[in-house]
């Protein structure tokens, strides 16, 4: 549980910095179609396409974001293992108890892990170029349809934005209270399923009381600085769109289409 | 629990209990189908749905597992769905339970909600794979190998593990407490 599970934002003044939240947020949600939708060989290299020139253009390097991923091998290996051994036993190449070694299994257990690694690849490019404030106005603007039911638009995106943002404080503190722990003999690297099961209880309560406290600091400061449930409601002025949103729109729309027609 | 709880601790736990719905799976990534066999997601939106009330256990039981989709890639797309209405139901579902359950004990009315929750969230959710996201590929014996047989440790510390987060909660003043007069719970 490192501290970089989903990025970080790098502050910088690329066309993707430039953009409008919503925007970003709405290309992400075309390219995670996208991504869900590929199975071929065609269509990853598609991605991978998209991946990179839109790193390159966000001037983060596609390097850099490969590295951090690359740290989840252990869980991208168990994932393909687990497709590859248990997927089918039809025309198994070689089987034993219930492992099943099959070409569809092959197949299948390489596409969720492209799968897996080009979500990720795309989430910390949002998360890099978008700041949690300008991720909080577009979840605002694409949720406030929802406002016609009732629901508080302003409230939701603004408990959204605070959940992203208590991601890496909590898996950082999850590690703390992990070694912490360790220190104490806690043994986390059994070798058996029960042993490295059992090891991973005694972080729970920890990690619920210290994000439990975390909660009630922030909350404590936000009702002290005079934030009300009414004040989430933002008040916009008209909605500016500039010509690289549309681009971006039209560009990850036609990514997801081409996904379907491949 | 809500009553006593201002709008904006319940927004912020209920962000912090979304953050969890990520965090906490991510410590039982490493053993392998864990997520299946242990199903930490569940924990913080029950949590949620007790502490906060039905809206935001609503809010958490859908937010969780997608954000989580999104960042982590798990669960899969395939299985986000179902997994998604049925943490949405233990979230209103627990909400409902402690508003209505008044039993002047915290265990029986944390056990009658969290039990409720967990069955009517099983129902659905094989309800919701059997009708509308796996029509016709879902069986009833999958449903129950897959809610109860494989994930009975996971029910299990669910059960064991949510009455004592919360008495922990209440003891370190972090949630008011139930029945403030009431001693040895």
């Amino acid at each position: 549980m490192g501290n970089d599970i989903m990025g970080q934002y790098i502050a910088g003044d690329s066309v993707f910095h430039k953009m409008r939240g919503s925007t970003k947020l709405i290309c992400f949600f075309l390219i995670l179609t996208a991504v869900i939708l590929t199975d071929s060989a065609a269509g990853f290299f598609l991605l991978f396409m998209t991946a990179a020139g839109s790193a390159i253009l966000a001037g983060i390097g596609l390097r850099n974001i490969g590295k951090s991923i690359a740290r989840l091998k252990l869980f991208f290996i168990t994932i393909f293992l687990m497709n590859l051994f248990f997927f089918s036993s039809e025309q198994a190449w070689w089987s034993f108890w219930i492992f099943h070694l099959s070409p569809a299994g092959l197949e299948q257990g390489t596409v969720v892990v492209m799968r897996v690694v080009f979500l990720l690849l795309f989430s910390r490019i949002l998360i890099g170029t978008t700041t949690p404030a300008e991720l909080t106005g577009g979840l605002e603007i694409l949720l406030s349809p929802l406002g016609v039911f009732g629901i508080s638009t302003g409230e939701t995106a603004m408990i959204l934005s605070v959940a992203v943002q208590f991601i890496p404080i909590l898996s950082k503190e999850a590690d703390q209270i992990r070694k912490a722990q360790i220190a104490r003999g806690a043994e986390f690297e059994g070798r058996h399923f029960w042993e490295r099961a059992k090891s991973a209880l005694p972080v729970v309560i920890p990690v619920f009381l210290a994000a439990f406290r975390r909660a009630d600091e922030l909350a404590l400061a936000m009702e002290a600085r005079g934030y009300r449930k009414e004040k989430a409601q933002r008040k916009r002025g008209r909605i500016s769109i500039h010509l690289c949103d549309v681009q971006a729109i039209v560009l990850s729309g036609a990514v997801c289409m081409s996904q379907i027609l491949l | 629990m809500k009553s006593q709880l201002s709008e904006v601790k319940c927004a912020v736990l209920t962000a912090a209990s979304i953050a969890l719905c990520i965090v906490l799976p991510m410590a039982f990534h490493a053993i392998p189908n864990a997520g299946n066999i242990f199903l930490p997601m569940h924990i913080p939106v029950l949590l949620c749905g007790l502490v906060c009330g039905w809206q935001y256990g609503l809010l958490c039981g859908i937010a969780g597992p997608v954000l989580s989709a999104v960042l982590t890639g798990m669960p899969p797309a395939a299985v986000l769905p179902g997994m998604a209405a049925e943490t949405a139901v233990f979230g209103i579902v627990t909400g409902i339970m402690m508003k209505m359950i008044h039993t002047k004990r915290l265990l029986p009315d944390l056990y009658i909600s969290l039990i409720t929750a967990i069955l009517l969230g099983k129902v659905v959710s094989g309800a919701a794979k059997a009708l509308l996201f796996s029509a016709g590929e879902y069986s009833m014996a999958a449903w129950v190998s897959a809610s109860f047989v494989t994930a009975w440790p996971g029910l299990l510390l669910q059960l064991a593990l949510i009455p004592a987060v919360t008495a922990a909660l209440e003891k370190a003043k972090l949630i008011p407490a139930r029945y403030p007069n009431q001693r040895g719970r």
